[in-house]
């Protein structure tokens, strides 16, 4: 059994796996750059070991440091919390060969997952639905044609080099197709100087879906239902929320049964999470595992009961999981918003609201000083409620509630999302930021 | 608010563990570093995984320091997989100075290092071609020379004479092995007379120094290299930093004797990161082939026949101001316009490298070709670093060096030339600039491979000449070549600079007359506007007449080569 974990994360998912750790009878170590010095996190736990500068490079991912301070305190496990080293093989592998355990998936798994084709192609030969596409490369319309009647309409065509938009077309019809492809491939020829084109299922206004699932050592697997993670800014997740309007008890088995199938076929081992991308007909397709504990875990919690750190630390520790999948119910509504600093600066004054299904995940306090080195996350306001409706009123009161004096907040762009009426009739897919930004802008500023 | 020591924790002593369980595996082994697993980086001290050392080219990930590598890592960096044959190991040299305790060491670190003697010899494929390759290993009495060392290193390159093959030797060491006394340093004479022969067989010689480089090596094999490579920061040098420092007294500047001194003083030719190593040498070996134009121009000689439309309607003086002008394209444009793979080679091996003269070998048309340009920069900056295109003696003496190579492997020589005259300065007469400019005069006369100059802007006196002794001497149509500058002309005949207008009129230096009085051969149109946007307009004539050239002088017999550049001169 782990007696003692070192956490190698900082912020407040630092603080949640101290308080976990806590709550289970388990030791503490806190890693802390030299700007964390008086990080909540750093004082929190039972021992804190100093592991270099401000820089992440040079303390959060410094691997040797964070090994060599483990070792030091005699911690048994390493929990790297998310981002950092979190999904980083080498890491993971580094704490094998130093006989401690991660908690988390083996670092085979992590690399395997890690590396886009191969996983790819694991979850296609697990028959988990993947997005179609042409594998191999395309150089004629002609050969685009054929693969499209394969793929299916519509399609894209992108440049094997591509990157910024540039060589990339959407047909939705053979008609389409042709000149598209034919624009694309001058368009890539002439910014990247090469015309090998990849053509892939176009996916309309799709919602992004995760599913959480736990596995043990044993070949157990659970998924604890969906996150709908489809509000972002810039790829930057702003609201989840569990469960999803739009996923029926029919498709939640159905896509539940698909990532309990990917996580078997990778051969997980601890808690992940499977995104898809759900298109409006209710298709679904796979597109990445997520190795570690997730910002949005919090939703899942709420409406599942399940503490997911504590079960993480289980499963490392060796035990069997506890529940099977018929045990698994989601009860009422969790929303998540992510309040985030818009500049660097030192909190004056804050208060954060309470009360009933409030639940604040946060390392911040008055004085705390928000430095320009790490992710600027502040604090994750998560409400639960009997169903969608009253989730929502509890997150506009609660957001209304939110003081952070001293450095720009993202809490006033949030509460205008939440005051949103399509968001409030469920009505969002991912490019609802891009599509309302100027709206929301604009009511911010009043 | 501070939070230290602010709140409560839990007795640990007291923690009562809530998450026993049947299923929970024991441990029974705890947490440690295996051995070998990280190292210590000797420069920036952080902690670093071996591996990541290892499959990162043995160099610092935290602070890209390089560290010293094994000589089979070298070897097996450097050549294609499986293809090293090592050759003459077992070689002893006993104790001639009967130095207790010698032999003794000597077995001991064969027993540790598993290497025979401090370098290692062979055979290898280098992308396909083969190549003797030698690599010193500092693990063995810091790589010092001694009758061993010198035997392999001599018999390595006695069989690549014979073989025809190009040497490749990657240089580390302390020096002559003190231990074995005299012996040691009869093998600096031994390595460098077996180099003398491969050399005076025409054959390639590519030196490598590594950290560190020093002593008798470094004033025997290592620095008789065709070409000289070395690694970034590496310690090169003949007395060590510190004996230099307690014989002189004083305290040697930051960056003494490293690699990018070397490059500076014009010892090497480049300093090249590992990690492109292997390229830069296979590159290198493939220009050191013997290689013919493609697609002949000759064969069909109506490609030559082109329109060249000259403007009549420009003074002298107006064709002097354009021949200086700023946006005027300038060596190193036309080296990359008309040549592919251009590497750049540094230094005269005497005092310097001169950045007024660029040189290097390219191809054109697929053949390999030495080519030497006089280079003014693009900008003040630039200018200023490459001294406005006036050479100093070191750049005259590294362009010799360069056609010395051209002549050795038989590549074609381009000059390009464009000076408003040699340097004049204190510095420059301290290092002969007569004497550096009459030496290229005399040799480029005997020289036995193909040159062609081309003065692509001024063409200043004696500092252009000593780049244009050459078969065919070409022009643009407003560049300008002098005995000196108008002003100078000007100043000097008519004591009054300011006339220097009405000295280019009476100077006959523009191209028409230079073509009319048999000066040069050819002059190139150019377009209206001539900046580096419209030079393809000359060098796409530029380039068939360069091939037509390639093409007619390399049939000719070196004596006849010779023979025509004499005359050339001679009826002058």
């Amino acid at each position: 059994m782990i007696k003692k974990v070192l956490i190698a994360n900082r912020g407040e998912i630092a603080v949640r796996i101290i308080r976990a750790c806590r709550e289970m009878g388990i030791e503490t170590v806190a890693v802390y750059s030299e700007a964390d010095k008086e990080a909540l996190h750093t004082q929190l736990a039972d021992e804190a070991y100093c592991i270099g500068g401000a820089p992440s490079a040079d303390s959060y991912l410094n691997m040797e440091q964070i090994i060599s301070a483990t070792i030091v305190s005699g911690a048994d496990a390493i929990h790297p919390g998310f981002g950092f080293l979190s999904e980083n093989h080498k890491f993971a592998e580094l704490c094998e060969k130093c006989n401690i355990i991660f908690i988390g998936p083996s670092a085979e798994v992590i690399r395997k997952l890690g590396d886009k084709s191969q996983a790819r192609n694991t979850m296609i030969e697990a028959k988990v639905p993947v997005i179609p596409g042409s594998n191999e490369p395309i150089f004629e319309a002609e050969e685009a044609l054929k693969a499209a009647e394969k793929i299916g309409y519509p399609v894209i065509v992108k440049a094997a080099l591509g990157g910024g938009g540039k060589g990339m077309r959407v047909a939705a019809t053979e008609d389409e197709l042709e000149n598209a492809f034919q624009t694309a491939q001058k368009e890539a020829k002439a910014a990247f100087g090469d015309g090998t084109m990849y053509m892939e299922h176009f996916i309309q206004h799709p919602k992004h879906i995760e599913f959480q699932i736990l596995a043990d050592k044993y070949g157990n697997v659970v998924h604890l239902g969906e996150r709908d993670c489809s509000i972002q800014k810039n790829h930057q997740k702003l609201i989840e929320e569990s469960p999803c309007v739009a996923i029926s008890e029919e498709l939640r088995e159905k896509m539940g049964e698909a990532a309990v199938k990917a996580a078997k076929a990778a051969q997980y081992e601890n808690a992940g999470t499977i995104e898809f991308l759900l298109e409006e007909t209710g298709e679904f397709y796979f597109m990445e595992m997520n190795t570690r504990i997730q910002v949005e875990h919090p939703v899942t919690e709420w409406v599942t009961g399940i503490d997911l750190i504590k079960e993480q630390i289980r499963i490392a520790s060796g035990n069997e999981l506890a529940y099977k999948q018929e045990d698994i119910h989601l009860t009422g509504h969790s929303i998540e918003c992510r309040i985030n600093a818009k500049t660097p600066g030192t909190i004056t004054d804050m208060y954060l609201p309470g009360g009933k299904g409030v639940r604040i995940d946060s390392a911040i306090y008055s004085g705390y000083t928000v430095t320009p080195y790490y992710d600027s996350m502040l604090a994750k306001l998560i409400v639960f409620a009997k169903n969608r409706e009253e989730a929502i009123m509890k997150m506009r009161s609660t957001l209304g509630e939110v003081i952070i004096e001293g450095i720009e907040t993202n809490v006033d762009y949030q509460y205008e999302i939440l005051n949103d009426a399509d968001y409030f009739a469920g009505n969002y897919n991912i490019e609802f930021i891009a599509e309302k930004e100027e709206e929301l802008l604009r009511h911010e500023a009043i | 608010m501070k939070l230290s020591s602010m709140f409560k924790k839990p007795n640990q002593k007291k923690y009562i563990s809530l998450t026993e369980s049947q299923n929970a595996i024991e441990r029974t082994v705890s947490p440690e570093v295996p051995e070998g697993l990280w190292k210590k980086c000797n420069e920036c001290k952080s902690a670093i995984m071996t591996e990541d050392v290892k499959n990162g080219y043995y160099i610092c990930p935290k602070c890209g320091h390089y560290f010293r590598m094994h000589a089979m890592n070298r070897i097996k960096m450097i050549a294609d997989s499986d293809t090293f044959e090592e050759w003459d190991t077992g070689l002893t040299s006993g104790n001639p100075l009967n130095y207790r305790g010698y032999e003794e060491k000597v077995q001991a670190l064969r027993e540790k290092t598993g290497l025979d003697e401090a370098v290692v010899t062979g055979k290898a494929k280098i992308d396909g071609r083969e190549v003797v390759l030698a690599a010193c290993d500092g693990r063995f009495m810091m790589a010092s020379m001694g009758k061993v060392v010198g035997e392999k290193i001599t018999r390595a390159v006695e069989r690549a004479t014979t073989e025809k093959l190009p040497v490749v030797i990657f240089a580390c060491s302390g020096g002559a092995r003190m231990q074995e006394g005299i012996h040691s340093l009869m093998q600096m004479s031994k390595t460098s007379a077996a180099l003398k022969r491969h050399h005076d067989a025409g054959q390639l010689y590519i030196s490598v120094l590594t950290d560190p480089t020093t002593g008798g090596v470094t004033a025997s094999f290592a620095m008789l290299g065709d070409i000289i490579l070395a690694e970034p920061k590496a310690l090169i040098g003949f007395a060590g930093p510190r004996v230099i420092e307690q014989t002189i007294g004083q305290q040697l500047p930051e960056g003494f004797q490293r690699a990018e001194f070397l490059l500076e003083h014009g010892f090497i030719d480049k300093i090249v990161e590992r990690k492109d190593m292997r390229d830069t040498i296979s590159q290198i070996i493939q220009l050191h082939e013997k290689g013919e134009i493609q697609d002949s121009v000759l064969q069909d000689p109506e490609h030559l026949n082109l329109q060249q439309e000259y403007n009549h309607n420009v003074t002298a003086w107006e064709r002097v101001q354009l021949s200086r002008k700023q946006e005027r394209p300038v060596g190193t444009d036309y080296i990359s316009e008309l040549f592919t793979d251009f590497m750049e080679f540094h230094g005269d091996r005497y005092y310097r490298d001169d950045k007024a003269i660029v040189g290097g070998i390219a191809r054109f048309r697929g053949m390999p070709v030495t080519v030497i340009a006089q280079a003014k920069g693009k900008n003040t900056k630039e200018n200023i670093e490459r001294n406005y295109g006036m050479p100093s003696p070191d750049g005259y003496r590294k362009a010799l060096r360069l056609m010395k190579q051209a002549e050795k492997f038989g590549r074609p020589i381009i000059c390009f030339v464009d000076t408003p005259g040699a340097f004049c300065g204190i510095e420059a007469e301290e290092r002969g600039q007569g004497e550096a400019i009459a030496r290229n005069l005399y040799e480029m006369s005997g020289i036995k491979v193909p040159i062609v100059s081309i003065i692509i802007g001024e063409g200043g006196s004696g500092g252009a000449l000593a780049m244009a002794t050459s078969d065919e001497v070409w022009v643009l149509e407003n560049s300008i070549y002098s005995i000196l500058s108008p002003e100078g002309f000007a100043s000097i005949l008519w004591k009054d600079s300011s006339l220097a207008q009405e000295a280019a009129g009476v100077m006959k230096l523009t191209a028409q007359h230079l073509k009319k009085t048999g000066i040069v051969e050819q002059v190139f149109a150019e377009p209206e506007e001539f900046t580096v946007d419209t030079l393809k307009e000359v060098t796409a004539k530029m380039e068939l007449y360069l091939a037509a050239f390639i093409e007619k002088y390399t049939k000719l017999s070196a004596q006849e080569l010779v023979d025509n550049r004499y005359e050339r001169f001679r009826k002058m």
